[in-house]
């Protein structure tokens, strides 16, 4: 064996061991995170996780939500107008009506005692993000673009994180929860088998609200509003109850517009059961929350509070005594309910609402049974390649197999260290690699049979049919590469893993094809002094 | 074995028979396409909602069409789905009006109450249907095996890893048919069997996948996916001109690959096959392939063109392909024993996937030979007899032919 082509054997064996050693240290690195109970993982359990599994193979869910950023601005609309409010109120100014022709934009009427002087330092002061305009004696409002656009970023931003806190509490292996363009979300969670409550999960808003009853419970709207003369206060809103299981008809309460406390006050909540059965959550406050909650219900013993989750009423206990620093939440609740109701309330309130654009969700059956499917139409794949390149090419086909058998393993290792997620479009990836990976050997092997055709002599013919196929090979690999490179940028999901897949297998497959079938030659052919005859 | 031993096939001879064979397969792929059936685009690109159930039992379609309806879906398309003793349909619901529906739980909802098995009463837990944490939640409150007391077990970790067990029991069987199949659950006890039959059932149903696309998301689908391809076909453009260097080359090869794309996409249309994202997948490989295929051609011809030796275009270009001949039918063969692999044993995704390989394969081969190089050919046979028509007219003298054949060289580069 001579210097070089010691050296090339050397580098052979590094780069496969290193492939092989790569991948099974992944493994182990993914078995032990998922890794639950005492002990260690042990080889095969590592051998199997080498690889990350899409969620088409694994099963799980798949979602794309919209954060509704316009609920953002408006929410910050209306928290506009009722701080300008508290504000004149404070230094005495006279404000007229207040009215909201659109999402992001509020008017207040001057009335002719009003100082507008004063009301401009307020607005300055208080209200920097918002243009003001007057005509026909009133004040618009505007928020400014640029405040826009930043509340509207925020409140995606806030929404990833909110999301992300849920899913950590709710306990998922692996999550993925990624902003994607300016107002979308991407999640997706592995092994997750029950994905109607997950959805609700990461889709209930989970604003809550304390707010004192003024009336209520009526089925009759009127009926409530009569002790105001039938008209609405300015101070008071209509709440509708929320529905539970049986109940047909509508009830409402009449609130303080005002919270006492809202879910940014709390400082934790979880289930609870109660002694008359049925579950419930309660709730903890934190010391500015308590602090308010006290006062609140200290100066309003005997009336009731009404307990209002995303704009509807779950319940409204009676004020029996001062409540210092904790509630709770009763209502009709399954355990599960009660457990992720506790648990949205810890993890805290959407700032806008979500809409679902995409959700695919595959279950752990279709999974298994995929996986099953590509792995035997793989070995077949294979097997069909094998014995062809055997009997065209005999001794030589058997180069190109092992070279194959390389390319495989090298591919399996490749994937494990880039941290490359297999699909079932992957698996297709995989063994069409494997067919293009022939295409470098039926290339070489034609040239050397067109060499020796020539007359040459058989190491001659080798060493050019080498050389000449050099440049194809590059090149049908570099023009699968390119394809595959528009696949990956605009490819989704399993198409990207099946993009991902065929460019290390191309990768791969140029340097098996080149190096390694080649230097298997030089270990045939290389120390004998004369060739009668190639196996080709 | 040798196939091919120095064939000499005058390949090029045929060029106008097979161009007319080409637009006439153009031509039936466009009928198919625009006048025929159209384009059947899947969820991915035509939005709505598609679930994969298995059943417990042969399902009655017909049955299974009028639970539906009564859902108030709109309309609904069932259809079975893989290997009928399977018992899988395959349901496609249309995009809902109304914003905000889960259409797949409303489906499976429906489902549930219009086929209830005996023995399904609302307080029993369907265990086709239960993950892990529920099932595990609603056995650490019965404790069946009676170990709340016991100092070393925690319950919910205990009943948590048996509901583990008897979900991964349910994936790898792919359905519990009775509740006679929970007696065979490994590593269960008995106590906790007699309580999952006294208080489970076994669901009519397995979910098997379920997608749900939205308008706004199909429509950029769509998008990215005309992008993907019109971008790797200018990348295989700005590939072979820079490669080649020859514009005729690379016009050639981009027509061949449009020929391959178009007459795959027309023959599945023809065929009734999905449109979907996997199949443009399988699209942009091929793209990759006919390139591939051409390039190994043309890199021949080039190759044959640096001999000294004077020799028509056409007739390098007919040495090239009957060189490259077996390479080519082994390279085209080899791929396509591994998507017949995949056609017959991947599935139903990879079916389609494979199906448009094969095709591709076939049409590719044949488009490198046929289309690529016959256009290289007809490009400079046009060029060359304009100038000969042209030149004279211009000049009053005849030009002396060394003089169109050292400029026909100096155009091969």
């Amino acid at each position: 064996m001579s210097k070089r082509v010691r050296w090339r054997v050397v580098l052979i064996v590094l780069v496969v061991a290193g492939m092989i050693t790569g991948y099974i240290a992944m493994g182990y690195a993914n078995a032990r995170r998922e890794w639950i109970g005492p002990g260690k993982p042990s080889l095969s359990e590592a051998l199997r996780k080498g690889v990350k599994l899409g969620l088409d193979l694994r099963g799980g869910i798949h979602l794309v939500l919209q954060v509704n950023t316009a609920d953002a601005v408006k929410a910050e609309r209306d928290d506009a107008a009722e701080q300008l409010q508290t504000q004149a109120r404070e230094q005495g100014l006279t404000l007229g009506a207040v009215e909201f022709p659109n999402e992001r934009a509020f008017s207040v009427a001057v009335t002719p005692t009003t100082d507008e002087k004063k009301l401009e330092e307020t607005v300055k002061r208080f209200l920097p993000d918002w243009t003001v305009s007057t005509a026909g004696g009133k004040w618009i409002f505007t928020l400014k673009d640029l405040a826009r656009r930043q509340m509207e970023d925020n409140s995606v931003s806030q929404a990833v994180e909110t999301i992300r806190n849920r899913i950590d509490e709710f306990g998922v292996a692996e999550p993925l929860i990624a902003r994607q363009g300016s107002d979308r979300i991407l999640v997706q969670l592995p092994g997750i088998d029950d994905p109607k409550r997950v959805k609700d999960l990461i889709k209930s808003t989970a604003f809550l609200e304390l707010k004192l009853v003024d009336s209520g419970p009526s089925a009759d709207r009127n009926a409530l509003l009569s002790t105001h003369g039938g008209q609405l206060p300015p101070n008071l809103e209509l709440v509708e109850m929320a529905a539970t299981a049986g109940q047909r008809e509508q009830t409402w309460y009449l609130v303080q517009k005002s919270a006492v406390i809202t879910g940014r006050d709390l400082k934790n909540a979880r289930p609870t059961q109660r002694q008359l059965g049925g579950n419930a959550v309660s709730f903890f406050l934190n010391a500015a929350g308590a602090e308010k909650f006290a006062k609140a219900t200290g100066e309003n013993v005997g009336k009731q509070l009404a307990i209002i989750l995303d704009h509807r009423v779950k319940s409204a206990p009676t004020i029996n005594e001062r409540i210092h620093d904790q509630g709770e939440i009763s209502g009709s609740f399954t355990p599960e309910e009660a457990n992720d109701l506790a648990l949205v309330l810890r993890a805290g309130a959407l700032p806008a609402g979500l809409t679902y654009l995409e959700e695919r969700t595959v279950g752990p059956s279709l999974g298994l049974d995929s996986i099953r499917k590509g792995v035997s139409a793989s070995v077949a794949g294979a097997l069909f390649v094998f014995v062809a390149m055997t009997v065209y090419y005999r001794l030589s086909g058997l180069n190109a197999v092992l070279a194959l058998i390389l390319n495989a393993v090298m591919l399996l290792g490749a994937m494990a260290l880039f941290n490359a997620t297999l699909t079932l479009p992957g698996i297709a990836g995989f063994i069409l690699t494997i067919g293009m990976a022939v295409d470098s050997n039926v290339l070489i092997f034609e040239r050397i049979r067109e060499e020796l055709r020539g007359g040459r002599a058989p190491k001659t013919a080798i060493e050019n049919g080498f050389s000449k196929a050099f440049a194809t090979i590059i090149d049908t690999h570099l023009t699968v590469i390119i394809s595959a490179i528009f696949l990956f940028q605009f490819g989704t999901g399993p198409v990207k893993g099946f993009a991902v897949t065929l460019i290390l297998g191309l990768l791969i497959s140029i340097f098996t094809a080149v190096f390694v079938s080649h230097t298997i030659f030089e270990l045939t052919y290389g120390r004998r002094q004369h060739i009668d005859a190639l196996s080709i | 074995m040798e196939l091919f031993r120095q064939t000499n096939i005058d390949f090029l001879r045929y060029k106008w028979i097979a161009i007319g064979a080409s637009w006439l397969m153009i031509a039936l792929g466009l009928f198919a396409i625009f006048v025929q059936k159209g384009l059947k685009f899947g969820i991915d690109f035509a939005g709505g909602t598609q679930i994969a159930v298995r059943f417990t039992q042969r399902p009655d379609l017909d049955h299974l069409r009028k639970v539906l309806d009564a859902a108030n879906l709109g309309d609904t398309g069932i259809q079975r789905y893989e290997d009928p003793s399977k018992n899988e349909v395959l349901i496609r619901v249309q995009q809902q009006k109304r914003e905000g529906r889960d259409v797949s739980h409303d489906v499976q909802d429906a489902l549930r109450s219009g086929l209830a098995p005996p023995g399904a009463a609302p307080s029993k837990l369907d265990l086709n249907r239960e993950g892990r944490d529920s099932l595990g939640g609603r056995l650490t409150a019965a404790d069946p095996d009676h170990v709340s007391g016991r100092p070393d077990v925690v319950p919910a970790d205990y009943y948590g890893k048996i509901a583990e067990r008897i979900i991964a029991y349910r994936s790898a069987a792919g359905i519990f048919r009775s509740t006679a199949d929970f007696d065979r659950l490994p590593d269960v006890s008995a106590t906790v069997k007699s309580w999952l039959k006294a208080n489970c059932f076994a669901g009519p149903f397995v979910l098997l996948s379920a997608e749900n696309v939205g308008p706004q998301v199909g429509a950029d689908l769509r998008k990215k996916a005309l992008l993907a391809v019109v971008w790797s076909i200018g990348g295989m453009l700005a590939y072979i001109a820079i490669r080649f260097r020859s514009f005729p080359f690379g016009v050639g090869a981009v027509v061949a690959l449009i020929h391959d794309t178009l007459i795959t996409v027309g023959l599945l249309a023809l065929m009734g096959r999905e449109f979907n994202l996997v199949v443009v997948a399988a699209l942009l490989t091929l793209v990759g392939y006919s390139v591939n295929d051409t390039v190994v051609v043309y890199d021949r011809v080039r190759e044959n063109q640096r001999t000294p030796k004077k020799e028509a275009l056409e007739s390098v270009i007919n040495r090239s392909i009957n060189q490259t001949l077996s390479r080519t039918v082994l390279t085209s063969g080899a791929t396509m024993l591994v998507c017949v692999a995949l056609f017959f044993l991947g599935g139903e995704v990879l079916n389609t996937f494979a199906l448009a390989l094969i095709i591709g394969i076939i049409v590719g081969t044949y488009s490198s030979i046929y289309v690529a190089a016959a256009i290289v050919v007809i490009w400079k046979d046009l060029r060359t007899r304009r100038k000969l028509q042209v030149v004279p007219a211009i000049r009053p003298a005849p030009p002396p032919p060394p003089a169109a054949a050292r400029k026909k060289k100096s155009g091969r580069r």
